[in-house]
Parts: structure tokens; sequence; C-alpha cells
């Protein structure tokens, strides 16, 4: 469990996290999605207590990160790939952080084995791929077998293979009961690994549900009506605040009204319905629709002036 | 997931300390800073020693030109032979010291440490525990093969050193030891700047430049305050620290300070520029 309450950090006069307040949940993975230059990693850094709040306070499993006897036993962080020395061989570099909490080279060899590093570990990382680095840093998170999983862009720079590695590891994880919380700005990786998404624009809390309801707040998510009825229906719905149109004799494409009131109006209005179904209201409309106007740095916005 | 038995895992002072310890054995630069380092020490004291002129130290006997800057005493001698190449030694050292910091903060690994300890302090204090002592006994051994390879050297072109005068050995322990409290302000230097080219230009700045600025100044003025000050420079205090049978004392407004007060002069740098670190490190954003 991880609880963050008014949770503020500024950089001089820039406000990277404003004001945030969420829960990340056990037993479920957590997606923490946004454009770059939302919060994301300052949010991670502050939760592990590498970056100090400027107000507000963060706490994981009820204590704050530098109260824990054995924070690698409670949490396991990957915060970028680049937090290793480039000098030293992937080996030791796990050797080093294990011994911090006593963890014995038999678990180092053994996430060295899960994260598929058997064959690099005794070189020096400075000469690891983007993925190679990305295996080393989630081995790192792993070395305490912890209960709560914080990864910052996991999936960045991995194949395909180990894409679909991270998601099955993370929703295997999940499945024991622990925390997981990922952040990405990919939302159609979210999409298949997230049971909850926590959305963050500039800084702030922008949705924070399960992943059902984020694809639902897709804008221009349509519901199919197919009646034929459909002329005193489409009149029905637009009073009741819909958009309507007419796509076929008997179909009625509506927005702005989801499918659970568009059947209540049909079960009051008495008109026989032969079809109710939702349609696109992907994660991804849902995500530019909601950070449409909360992207920091917009393609060609100069361009465009 | 694991299996592994983890029950038991937890952070100790202990861990912290081993951990530093794989960290310092596993980086070539270690390695490659003490090899220097201990090829410096020993193979000056050998070389200087050959180098001598033939009864230099003998007996106080001047020899005939520049001879009359060496020592009277013969153990005199045998000191400044052993203990030529701290002069080298300590730019190595320093730079070290320096890069055993600010190489975590320049890689991101510091992030990686302080989510392991993330009281931070214990890291730092075992990182410069491990790395003292490394270097004690690095350059505590140097100085001792070299000391014992100038003596039968200097034994043979008529300087009989002593081998049993504790005064030279406890001089060379401390020289070992102003190499050490070196290294470990440069250590802190790290800290409060944190980038490696910094720190290092910091580092030797202070070891290098400032006594010379201040031995300019002195005799470009002719005043006694620019020696006085340059005695309590890090390289002036710690050099008490290895001078034969150094006293302390002042006469003609010059201040000579004794090897014991050199240590102390000496560990007060460290103390304050760990003390400015340590509340940096602990304000600061990792």
């Amino acid at each position: 469990m991880i609880e963050a309450v008014g949770l503020t950090k500024r950089y001089g006069n820039k406000t990277a996290v404003d004001d945030i307040s969420f829960e990340v949940k056990p037993g479920l993975v957590t997606g923490f999605l946004g454009p770059n230059g939302a919060g994301k990693s300052t949010t991670m850094r502050l939760i592990v207590g590498l970056d100090r709040p400027t107000s507000g306070s963060v706490t994981v499993n009820g204590s704050r990160y530098a109260e824990l006897k054995a924070p690698l036993r409670e949490v396991g962080v990957l915060l970028d790939a680049k937090a290793v020395h480039t000098g030293r061989t992937a080996e030791n570099h796990l050797l080093a952080l294990a011994a911090t909490h006593g963890i014995r080279r038999k678990r180092v060899d053994e996430v060295i084995a899960l994260t598929g590093l058997e064959s690099v570990a005794r070189r020096r990382v400075g000469g690891f791929s983007l993925g190679m680095g990305q295996r080393l840093g989630i081995a790192a998170a792993l070395l305490g077998d912890p209960s709560i999983l914080i990864l910052d862009e996991p999936v960045n720079g991995l194949d395909p293979e180990g894409v679909i590695w991270v998601r099955e590891l993370t929703r295997h994880l999940a499945s024991q009961g622990r925390t997981i919380f990922l952040s990405s700005h990919l939302m159609t990786e979210m999409a298949q690994t997230a049971d909850h998404i926590i959305v963050l624009g500039r800084g702030r809390v922008i949705a924070d549900a399960p992943v059902a309801t984020i694809e639902a707040m897709a804008t221009g998510t349509a519901v199919h009506v197919r009646t034929p009825d459909s002329d005193r229906f489409a009149a029905s719905l637009t009073k009741a605040g819909g958009t309507v149109t007419h796509p076929e004799p008997e179909l009625l494409e509506v927005t702005g009204l989801a499918a659970p009131q568009i059947g209540e109006l049909a079960a009051q209005e008495r008109v026989v319905l032969h079809e109710l179904s939702p349609v696109g209201g992907s994660l991804e409309d849902a995500y530019l629709a909601l950070t449409q106007d909360e992207v920091e740095y917009h393609a060609g916005g100069e361009a465009g002036r | 997931m694991t299996a592994v038995e983890l029950k038991d895992a937890r952070l100790s002072f202990a861990g912290v300390v081993r951990s530093e310890w794989i960290k310092l054995r596993s980086l070539r630069s270690t390695f490659w800073c003490y090899l220097i380092v201990v090829l410096l020490m020993i193979g000056l004291a050998a070389l200087v020693a050959s180098a001598l002129p033939t009864d230099a130290g003998a007996g106080g006997a001047a020899g005939p030109r520049g001879a009359a800057a060496l020592p009277t005493k013969p153990d005199a001698t045998w000191l400044l032979v052993s203990t030529v190449g701290v002069t080298f030694a300590q730019l190595v050292i320093a730079v070290l010291g320096a890069l055993v910091v600010t190489g975590e903060y320049g890689t991101g690994m510091i992030r990686s440490t302080f989510a392991a300890v993330p009281t931070r302090l214990p890291a730092l204090a075992a990182k410069a525990l491990v790395f003292g002592v490394v270097t004690f006994v690095v350059t505590f051994a140097s100085l001792v093969v070299g000391a014992l390879l100038a003596a039968p050297i200097l034994d043979g072109r008529g300087t009989h050193p002593d081998l049993g005068d504790s005064s030279v050995w406890l001089a060379l322990v401390g020289a070992a030891g102003y190499l050490t409290l070196l290294g470990i302000l440069a250590m802190a230097i790290g800290l409060l700047i944190r980038s490696t080219a910094g720190a290092i230009a910091t580092a030797l700045g202070l070891v290098l430049v400032a006594p010379i600025i201040f031995s300019l100044v002195a005799s470009l003025t002719q005043a006694d305050w620019p020696r006085n000050v340059g005695a309590f420079l890090p390289s002036g205090a710690g050099g008490r620290m290895y001078a034969f049978e150094p006293t302390g004392g002042v006469s003609h407004g010059i201040l000579t300070l004794d090897g014991w007060q050199g240590l102390l002069v000496l560990a007060g740098w460290c103390v304050v520029a760990a003390i400015a670190g340590g509340i940096l490190v602990k304000r600061r954003d990792a």
C-alpha cells in the first residue's frame, strides 16, 4: 500500500507535483500514466525518499520510506536504468546492494536468472543496451522480494519479448497480493497490464479509476442503439442530453450518455431495443482526451502559431 | 517467487560496510589508483636512496654542493627518502577520494545507494570507513616496504639508518595517516561539489595550489602571516605528521606545528568538510 496525501514538489518556481493525493492498493497493478514531464518520476522519487516533498507526505505500508527497517524487503524500485555505476559488473552491483541488507549471494543469483541476465552478469554495465539495463534495474528491485514494487517506465527499451515478460511478471506479482505501481506514457501497454490507473497531467491527478472506467471516460465514446423506433427515441435521447447521429435507418450513435442511462431511458419510454452496445472507447482515446490540455510540450507548438 | 529465505534480511551498518567494500573493490579505478600509489612510494624511495650522493647525510658534513639541504641525522635522511613518494601519492589519493563519491553521483548509482540506505549518512560513514582503512593499509605497507628497501641502499652509501628508531616508524604511520585523512577530505569535497571534475580540481587546488599562493604572498610581502596561514592548510599541517621529530612552537613570528597539532588541524578540516557534506546530502534531493 502506498498512500500520498497532499504531496507537492516544487523545483525553484516550477511545480513538478501539485498537491496530489492517491492510494496504490495491494493485489493490483496500478498504472501511473501521463505525458512526459507530468511528474510521474518525481512522484516515484518522492515515495522512496530520494526527493524531499515541498509539502504533504507519502507513506509505504504506513511508514515513511526512510523509517523502514529493511527498505529493500518492503519496496523494490526501478527509477531509471541508469542508477548504476557503469564501471561495475551487473553481478557486483547486485551483490553490493544485497550486502546492505545481508541478502545472500544465492538470492542475487536467483534474480539474475529471473531477469535473464546470466550471460552478461559479469560484464561491466557501461556496455549494456538499454534493455539489459532495464533488466538489471528490475533485478535490483526484486532483490529483497518486496511487497511493493515501483517501476518507472519498466518496458522502456525492452524488446517485445521483454515487454511481455514484464507484463506477466507484474501480473503474477500482483496476484500474490503485492502492490505494483508502474509508470508509463504508453497507454496501450497500460491497457494490457494495469487493473487501475492514475493519470497525471502537469503534476495533478486528473483521473484515478479502474481501467474500465478510464476507458469509458473517452470523450467521443459512442453507444450504438438499434431500435425500430429510432426517430422517437432519438428525440428522447437528445432531450436527455445526448448527442445523436443516425448512420443507418434503425441505428443511432449516441454520445454523451452511457449505455446504462440509455437502457433506463428506453425502459421508461417503452422503446424496444435490438442492440445497445458501447463502441470504441479505447484507453488511448481516453488518455488523449484526458491529457490534451495537460501536455507540457506540444509537438510543433511553436510552428503552429 | 523466491526460493531463498529472506526473512532475516534487514538493513545493518555491518551490511552497509560490506556493501561499500564490494563497491570499492569492484571498480578498476580503485585498483589502478592504489597500484600507482604503491609503485610510486616504493619506487621513489629506492630511486632517491640510490641517487643520493655518498656520505651526504653521514654526520652533518656538507657535501660539495646542494647537499647542505639534507638533514644532518642519518635517520632524518632515511625518513625523508622513504616519504618522497607521499608528495605524488597525495595527488592520486585525493583524486581517488573524490572519485569514490562523485563516481556515484555522475553515474546515478547514488540513487540506488540511497534507496537501499534511505537515512543516507550510514552509507557515507561506511564509505569513509572502508576507503580510509584500505588507504591506510595500502599506503602504510608501501611506506614500510619503501623504507626497508631504502635502508640498505643508504647504508651502502655511507648513511647508516637505525632500523630500531621508533620516531621514524611513527612518522611513517603519520605519513599513511596524512594520506588517509587527505583522501577523506577529498571525499567530503566530493559530497559538497558532486561533479568529478569540480571536486578533483578543488581537492588538488587545496593541496597543490593553495600552499604555493601563500608562500608566494609571503615572499612578496615579507610578512609572516601568509606563512603561518600556510601551516594550517591540509598539506602544511599534514606535512608535520611525517616530519622527523617534529617540534612545534613560535620563533621570530613563524608558527610551527608539532606532529600531533598537525594531525589535529588536518582532522579538523575533515570534520568540518564532512559535517558540511553530510548536512547537504541530508537536505538535497538525490
